[in-house]
């Protein structure tokens, strides 16, 4: 007998979201990031060449494969020196609970890594727990405060991220609690809705005058990093550039968020894949490859994604959600506390609730108990470690023995999209399809 | 006392410049500043500094403690994040002025364009004329006083920000609502206008009495609930 | 996004180095725009003529194109022909249609552009810096009464000769235009143009800005009323100068996005995009406001 036959357009999930609108009259706000299933090229549409008859490996395990990074050579006066290629993303405290913060900064020191401030500025255990800390200049400017930013390694003036370009942050009431409220200049418990734009500035040309009251604000001596969503990102990128940036960032559609409307994070952005690619292709028509870093992130799960990105033209990568994951994110522990969100583990994005069963994503002092410190700070340094390990082993496959040295043509790609993004021929044919 | 000539310096000599001056507690003078961007930007001590003549962006921004005097007029985002200081200006103010001041006092004896006082944090916003489109747009907390006439949409999502106008408001913004000025206002708004403007300035301007009061509806503070299951996924 | 500025000498004299006014304006305002300088500059001619800029072409080796559009032009009446850079400028007889005349001069080449046409009007633009366009055009020379002035930094669209700005409201003599923003429906508003069989020379949204304007003045509403037009039909961010025979005036979008300034004494108008590029160019004792949203100012020239 013929199964049911349901809809393929209005399918259970869209008749669900139908009708909870019909019931309140309101649109969903959710965490994590892009959920539907991906139906665009990705890195997984790349395979690497590693050497065989034409190029020499090098010794898996033994041979010298250095990862360190420099970012911010343009115009800083004392740039930012990683001893590995992938750094801990800006996520708010307020988003993330201060456990889950100080486990980030502790885990990523641990390796020689970065972490990054986040909306609502800087926690002093942030300060004293990282050994490379940039500060993130937002449109909320929630916590701004030039000593703190003095005291940062990077300023990094952020005009939009993957997860939702062109609108501004949120953070519903529950997690509005009294101290964050303090940090944000804001009443307890409201469901905070910061701005789209930035307050003193709007367009590239005001840009540029920014740019430089960042530098006079820091002495001229750390680097300034420009971050956005991917959106129109050649012309973005080549603003950037003319605006001063020390290192450009692209933050893809796969990108994550604590909280924001879900028709953003499906519906608004580019692919980071292919985010990367017009990236390069900006900084090397601007004339500045090379010159300008470049940081990639959106949705990096690994030392592959990294190492691919990175062989597209990235000098580092950020993670955000990969380093959440590592901190339990998403673990099968606690799961009647995940049952009673709505969510279970391995399908579970409701960091807006601020009822993490992890104690990430939320300011409930109980539940951060969940999430101890150097437990967590272990677990991410750990990850952190592995992908670097990953992305050695795939350099050194290909010859390299720096991971810098990974470039577009040590890959081939598999499907004709990812032929036509990345300008590399198709495996099996030899030819670049689609220019 | 520092004399400082700005015509034949870089931004960054004039504001090291500056910053000797305060160093060594002398009042700062820098004349010819040409309307140029980013002076005074990042002042870190008690310090007095005038400017003779007119600034560009960001005069004064992410600073914290010094006094600044600005005979001509202001660009874009005057004080920009101050945490604590004075900034005057004798003319008129550019789009976002004071825009996210954490604290201390920006006073406008002219008038402010778009957006004075956005995300605005703490601290006192004092203008003498007319203020532009959407004044304290997302102010947090903090005071803003106009003097003259508000701009369209006005207090426009706003949290804990009072603000007080002694003109026209031409319209509110979203959730903003008038309020009555009860005799506490009055006295507080009273001493601000005689402590911030000129005596000669202040004869000009309406009695504090006649100011009205404008805050936060508190209507879009919170999302609306309707249920918990709603609420879980939905806004 | 760019810098604007514009100069009105209002005193009676007749010419002011207007042109040198603009320079110094422009020199002042290079950071922000740092791609191309452009300017409109309004002087006085022969009576009964008009004077053409006429954009040669891309390349490089344009002396042949010189020389066809030159016979061209002389089937209009052209004389003082005159060549700088990849400009050919030169008088003709004045007409009250331009159509055949633009046809015929740009039938030479499919890169050749009548840049600009008026009474008065003259509009020479360049990528490169205001340093660049005096090199080549000696603009701080140019004598007349008042003028508008732009540097562009590119945002969504190529940086060349035809994509800067000033952008003159093609077909229609002596208006010019200056945009410091982004017209958000301007794919939209083209489409509709081009069913009207208009054509556009770039794709840079700033045209549009012209080419509206013009349409506004053709169906007899006078620069004021065109202005304000703009505020209810242009989505988007804009800050604008524009320039006719008879009159000098700005608007401002209604969120004002972008910043424009101006000062006004007995002696001149001078608007900018900011203070910076006013006390670099005028001195003098004299104050100056930023525009508020929704904006719109028109002096009579």
């Amino acid at each position: 007998m013929p199964e049911l036959q349901a809809s393929g357009i209005f399918a259970a999930r869209v008749i669900e979201d139908i009708q909870s609108k019909a019931d309140s009259g309101l649109y969903a706000i959710r965490g994590f990031g892009t959920l539907r299933e991906r139906r665009w090229a990705t890195f997984d549409d790349l395979t690497f060449l590693p050497c065989s008859l034409t190029r020499i490996p090098l010794e898996g395990y033994r041979e010298k494969c250095s990862t360190k990074t420099v970012l911010g050579k343009r115009f800083a006066k004392k740039p930012i020196e990683l001893d590995i290629p992938v750094m801990i993303t800006g996520m708010s405290w307020g988003a993330l609970s201060y456990n889950a913060k100080v486990a980030l900064a502790k885990g990523a020191a641990a390796v020689g890594s970065s972490n990054t401030t986040g909306d609502g500025g800087m926690l002093k255990a942030e300060r004293e727990n990282s050994r490379t800390l940039i500060y993130e200049v937002l449109p909320s400017r929630y916590g701004i405060n030039i000593h703190d930013m003095r005291i940062a390694d990077a300023i990094e003036l952020t005009i939009g991220q993957g997860a939702k370009p062109g609108t501004g942050g949120l953070l519903l009431g529950s997690k509005v609690s009294d101290r964050i409220a303090e940090q944000r200049d804001l009443p307890i418990g409201v469901d905070q809705r910061s701005p789209a734009r930035h307050p003193d500035f709007l367009g590239p040309d005001d840009m540029i005058i920014k740019v430089e009251e960042l530098r006079e604000a820091t002495d001229w001596q750390v680097p300034i990093f420009i971050k956005m969503g991917a959106s129109r990102v050649y012309d973005d990128v080549k603003l950037a550039v003319k605006a001063g940036a020390d290192v450009v960032v692209v933050d893809g559609m796969e990108g994550g968020t604590g909280a924001s409307p879900a028709i953003f994070q499906e519906h608004t952005g580019i692919p980071t894949l292919a985010a990367v690619c017009e990236a390069r292709a900006a900084l090397q028509d601007s004339g500045v490859y090379g010159e300008v870093q470049l940081i990639i992130a959106g949705g990096i799960r690994d030392g592959v994604d990294a190492a691919k990105a990175m062989a597209l033209g990235a000098d580092a990568c950020y993670i955000g959600t990969a380093s959440l994951i590592a901190l339990n994110c998403n673990k099968p522990i606690y799961e009647e506390d995940y049952r009673a969100i709505g969510a279970a583990p391995y399908a579970c994005h409701h960091c807006h609730t601020g009822r993490c069963p992890v104690g990430i994503t939320t300011q409930d002092r109980e539940l951060m108990k969940r999430l101890d410190i150097e437990e967590g700070a272990e677990r991410v340094r750990n990850f952190l470690r592995t992908m670097t390990l990953e992305i050695q082993m795939l350099a050194r496959s290909c010859g390299k023995s720096d991971v810098h040295h990974l470039e577009p043509e040590d890959m081939a790609a598999l499907t004709l999209e990812a032929s036509a993004i990345c300008n590399l021929p198709l495996a099996g044919t030899r030819k670049v399809f689609g220019r | 006392m520092a004399n400082i000539d700005a015509s034949a310096q870089s931004v960054r000599e004039i504001n090291q410049a500056i910053r000797h001056g305060i160093g060594r507690k002398e009042a700062v003078i820098v004349q010819n500043p040409g309307a140029r961007h980013n002076l005074g930007v990042a002042l870190l001590e008690v310090g007095e500094v005038r400017i003779a003549g007119s600034v560009g962006y960001y005069c004064g921004g992410l600073s914290d403690g010094a006094s600044i005097e600005i005979e001509g007029s202001a660009g874009w985002g005057l004080a920009e994040s101050m945490l604590s200081g004075t900034v005057r200006v004798h003319g008129n103010a550019g789009s976002g002025a004071a825009a996210a001041l954490r604290g201390g006092t920006v006073v406008i004896h002219g008038d402010a364009a778009a957006r004075l006082g956005v995300s605005l944090k703490g601290g006192t916003v004092l203008v003498g004329g007319n203020c532009g489109y959407m004044a304290g747009f997302m102010a947090q907390k903090g005071t803003l006083v106009v003097c003259g006439d508000a701009g369209e949409a006005f207090a426009d999502s706003m949290y804990a920000t009072e603000c007080y106008v002694g003109g026209k408001v031409t319209n509110l913004g979203t959730d903003a609502v008038l309020a009555t000025m009860d005799p506490g206002d009055v006295v507080r708004l009273e001493e601000m206008l005689a402590a911030y403007l000129p005596p000669a300035l202040r004869k000009t301007k309406p009695r504090a009495v006649d100011f009205k009061k404008v805050v936060s509806g508190r209507k879009l503070w919170n999302f609306d609930k309707r249920a918990w299951k709603i609420w879980q996924e939905a806004l | 996004m760019c810098g604007i500025v514009g100069y009105f000498d209002k005193t009676t004299a007749n010419q002011t180095a207007v042109g040198e006014r603009l320079l110094k304006m422009l020199e002042a305002l290079a950071c922000r725009g740092p791609d191309s300088a452009g300017v409109a500059m309004f002087g006085s001619l022969p009576p009964r003529h008009l004077v053409a800029q006429v954009k040669l072409g891309d390349s490089d080796n344009l002396a042949e194109r010189a020389q066809l559009v030159t016979e061209l032009a002389k089937e209009f009446g052209g004389e003082e022909f005159s060549r700088a850079d990849a400009y050919l400028r030169f008088l003709f007889k004045e007409v009250d249609n331009l159509k055949p005349f633009l046809s015929k001069i740009e039938s030479a080449g499919h890169d050749v552009e009548v840049v600009s046409v008026g009474r008065r009007l003259e509009i020479v633009k360049e990528v490169g810096s205001p340093g660049r366009l005096e090199k080549a055009f000696q603009v701080s020379k140019f004598q007349g009464k008042y003028g508008i002035g732009h540097t562009r930094l590119s945002t969504e669209s190529v940086v060349d000769l035809s994509h800067s700005q000033p952008f003159w409201g093609h077909g229609y003599a002596d208006l010019a235009i200056v945009h410091n923003g982004h017209i958000t429906n301007y794919h939209q508003l083209r489409r509709i143009y081009e069913q009207r069989g208009v054509r556009f020379y770039t794709e840079n949204d700033s045209e549009i800005v012209a080419t509206f304007l013009a349409d506004k003045l053709r169906q007899g509403k006078d620069l004021e009323a065109a202005l304000h037009s703009m505020i209810i039909e242009l989505d988007g961010s804009f800050s604008c100068l524009v320039a006719t025979d008879k009159a000098f005036g700005f608007v401002k979008d209604p969120f004002s996005f972008k910043p424009l300034l101006f000062a006004e004494t007995d002696q001149f108008v001078a608007v900018a995009t900011e203070e910076v590029a006013l006390r670099g160019a005028i001195p003098g004792n004299y104050s100056a406001r930023e525009a508020q949203a929704r904006e719109v100012k028109v002096w009579q020239t």
